[in-house]
């Protein structure tokens, strides 16, 4: 995983953040969700895994204390599930959406229907294969923090967003320029 | 013709610097190739059989005569002095250098125009009628709509990286010149008294496309009012984003998607997804607006044309006749009947220029120095303005009746007027094996084989109306499917072989040709076609077209005279 991710409010400049999140697969399953006492202190939880577990205690509590947030694995279809991501609106911190290629574009989808459709105004961060070259695309869509693969070189990352001064279609972060 | 608003120049300026910057990172070896590949493919360039391919972008079919003569320098200085134009009007460079292409690209921009989206996973250059605002057929021009879906479509976050490449077409006219049906999306224009107070709306088919599953769109939606067009198509690729296949690469299209879920299904999905779009607080803020029209639609205007006397077939030969020789009158002609069509102001013509010589170039090729003869011709003749047809031809769409001896004289020391406009050797074909690496099977020496054998104008033009169309492989660049005869290239034990189609057909009566069995060797196509093309001359009633003949008697006589010789050859069952 990266220590620092970039961080780009809608109303802001893109920086560089420590990352506090650790991304969980929700595979090593025995023990439950990592331990946050000792490693990292917050974590992102699958949303399949959420789902089945959500309404034990221990985890709305922990969720409660800011320490729980979920990811959406690109094929989780989340208007199927759209009452349990209301409700869970009220509890996650962070929302993370995942590419397991970069060249796999449906959570640019579903980050336009967190921001359009559940209108949600947390973060939206972009987790697994990210690449330097999705920045622009994922910041229009909905994501304001991108974990990017570890290999990638930041400053270079970081110099994208200033590379169009104009777009020619709507988004999450800015209308289309028009001259009239 | 539209021109740049400080808006698109900006983009496409700062889309070089881009795709510099990509490079760069490429050739220092920070960005891997397999990382840069969809990168490249964004922006037109292919890695082919020989070197970098660079596809250009020719929105709706559109060039002025200053932009020809840019594509005539960059065939000049980046590659070997020739361009190949597509069927998706695009031009083809097929021996660009990589570090050379943020160059190219640079020069582009200073025409107006760029490389962007021409392949890849994402929303393609968007074509249309290469008739439009001319055509006599015409009931909307297409020409403001393409444009404003241009830009809206141009680097698209959310449909970046779609599961395949997604295609638009778009029409206007009577008569289907765009290949609708066989579209990811097929937009259909109208203005209808009784639909939305005869407000400009459209027909929405989706789910067409060609390659190894052919399929003709279905409609999905009708009387959709222009200037929602944006919402409603972001509703329709936002479902085929997130529910498009992407573990198989042949079933990743949405015709797929559409098939497997019915269209009537994946119409209701799309509609569920615009209506929430639609309604959503931020209602009507994605509508295209009445001064974004204005602003692209003023540029569609038509030309200054002046008020002259419509003149007949018969007026203008017989003006030609005291000018031309025996010889010339014959091929003048002929040049009138297939090269020169209706258009909506009286006195004026449009006039496709043919980029399929027999058997000497490869069909939609020209040279830099046809290129810019031909901008010349523009420039003289048609206001400065070409265009680019499907069939991979050019068209002067604006040319005074009165002058067209003149332009036929010109365009003559280029060999561009040779009179086969529609009929069998007004081929479509893709590169093929020559220079595609994904080819089975060359295309163009086959072509050139049949160029050859039916070299008779006499012979062609008593044929009168056929598509004949060839695909180096099932990709089908070349749209085998829907030309009345198609050849395709298969691949059998490391031999190259073709399998040959019939039946098909673009146009108001689309259809998608059936394969009529075993495959040929190269060397026995001529014949087969001879014989495809006997039948059909022993068995029409007058005046009835190849593809007419060809639906009243099925294939069976087809398939029958072109396996007469048979058995000897073919290979095995059919590919
Ligand atoms: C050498 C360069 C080329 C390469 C590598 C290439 C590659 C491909 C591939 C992979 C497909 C299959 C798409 C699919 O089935 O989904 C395809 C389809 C197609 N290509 Fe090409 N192509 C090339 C040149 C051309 C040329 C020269 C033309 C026009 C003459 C063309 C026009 C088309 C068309 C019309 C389709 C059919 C799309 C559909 O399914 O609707 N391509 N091409
Ligand atoms: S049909 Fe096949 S051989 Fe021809 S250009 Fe397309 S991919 Fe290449």
């Amino acid at each position: 995983m990266n220590q620092k991710i970039i961080y780009y409010p809608k109303d802001g400049k893109p920086n560089l953040i420590a990352n506090e999140w650790q991304v969980w697969d929700g595979e090593r399953d025995e023990g439950g969700i990592p331990d946050l006492e000792h490693g990292f202190h917050k974590v992102l939880v699958p949303f399949h895994w959420w789902i089945t577990r959500y309404k034990n205690a221990d985890i709305i509590e922990r969720a409660n204390k800011g320490e729980i947030g979920v990811w959406f694995a690109a094929d989780d279809d989340i208007l199927k599930h759209s009452e349990i991501i209301e409700e869970g609106k009220s509890f996650w911190p962070v929302i993370g959406a995942h590419f397991p290629i970069f060249r796999d574009g449906r959570s640019f989808s579903t980050a336009a229907l967190l921001r359009d459709r559940f209108e949600w105004q947390g973060e939206v961060r972009a987790i697994g294969d990210v690449l330097i070259d999705q920045l622009l695309q994922g910041a229009r869509v909905g994501f304001d923090a991108f974990e990017l693969r570890p290999d990638q070189n930041l400053d270079i990352a970081l110099k994208q967003f200033d590379l169009f001064s104009v777009v020619t279609q709507n988004s999450w972060r800015d209308q289309r320029a028009t001259i009239a | 013709m539209y021109k740049y608003d400080h808006i698109d120049q900006t983009l496409v300026d700062q889309r070089v610097t881009q795709f510099r910057d990509q490079v760069e990172r490429r050739l220092n070896g920070t960005l891997a190739e397999e990382e840069f590949r969809p990168l490249r493919l964004q922006n037109g360039l292919y890695h082919q059989r020989h070197a970098y391919m660079l596809r250009v972008a020719i929105p709706y079919g559109l060039l002025s005569s200053r932009q020809l003569r840019t594509l005539a320098f960059i065939a000049d200085k980046y590659d070997r002095g020739y361009g190949h134009f597509t069927t998706r009007q695009n031009i083809q460079f097929n021996w660009v250098e990589l570090e050379q292409t943020p160059d190219i690209l640079a020069e582009l921009a200073k025409v107006e125009m760029h490389a962007i989206q021409t392949s890849g996973n994402c929303i393609r250059n968007i074509t249309s009628d290469a008739f439009a605002g001319v055509a006599a057929d015409e009931y909307v021009d297409p020409r403001p709509i393409c444009e404003l879906l241009r830009q809206w479509s141009t680097l698209h976050p959310e449909f970046a990286h779609l599961p395949r490449k997604f295609k638009f077409a778009i029409n206007g006219a009577k008569e289907d010149r765009t290949v609708l049906l066989c579209h990811d999306v097929g937009i259909e224009l109208q203005k209808n008294p009784n639909i939305n107070n005869g407000e400009l709306t459209a027909n929405i088919y989706a789910g067409g496309g060609m390659g190894r599953t052919p399929i003709l769109g279905s409609l999905i939606k009708k009387d959709v009012p222009w200037q929602v067009l944006p919402s409603y198509l972001t509703a329709l690729l936002r479902v085929y984003n997130r529910f498009g296949r992407r573990d198989n690469l042949y079933k990743a299209r949405i015709k797929i998607l559409v098939k497997a879920l019915g269209p009537e299904e994946f119409a209701r999905q799309v509609e569920g997804e615009w209506t929430q779009l639609h309604n959503a607080t931020k209602q009507g803020k994605d509508n295209f607006s009445q001064a974004e029209w204005e602003r692209v639609a003023k540029h569609f205007t038509k030309p200054s044309y002046k008020t002259l006397p419509a003149l007949s077939d018969e007026q203008l030969q017989s003006h030609a006749e005291s000018r031309l020789d025996a010889n010339e009158k014959i091929a003048f002609t002929r040049w009138l009947e297939r090269n020169v069509r209706p258009h909506q102001v009286p006195g004026y013509a449009p006039v496709i220029l043919s980029l399929k010589p027999h058997g000497t170039a490869a069909p939609g090729d020209a040279t830099s120095a046809q290129m810019n003869a031909i901008a010349d011709l523009a420039d003289q003749y048609s206001f400065g303005e070409l265009r680019v047809t499907h069939e991979q031809n050019l068209v002067l769409a604006d040319v005074e009746q009165a002058e067209l001896l003149n332009l036929w004289r010109a365009a003559k020391n280029y060999n561009l007027v040779l009179p086969n406009i529609g009929l069998l050797t007004d081929i479509i074909a893709c590169p093929g094996g020559d220079f595609c690496s994904l080819a089975n099977a060359k295309s163009l020496p086959i072509a050139k084989a049949i160029q050859e054998r039916f070299d008779d104008l006499d012979y062609l033009h008593d044929l009168g109306d056929i598509t004949l169309n060839i695909s180096g492989c099932i990709n089908s660049c070349g749209h085998h499917h829907v030309g009345n005869i198609g050849v395709l290239g298969v691949d059998k034990d490391g031999e190259e072989w073709y399998q040959i189609t019939l039946g098909g057909d673009q146009g108001n009566d689309a259809s998608i040709g059936k394969v009529i069995g075993p495959s040929f060797y190269a060397n026995e196509i001529p014949d087969v076609m001879t014989s495809i093309i006997n039948t059909y001359v022993e068995q029409r009633s007058t005046d009835e077209p190849f593809i007419e003949t060809y639906r009243r008697l099925g294939v069976i006589p087809f398939k029958e005279a072109a396996y007469k010789n048979n058995g000897k050859h073919s290979k095995g069952a059919a590919v």
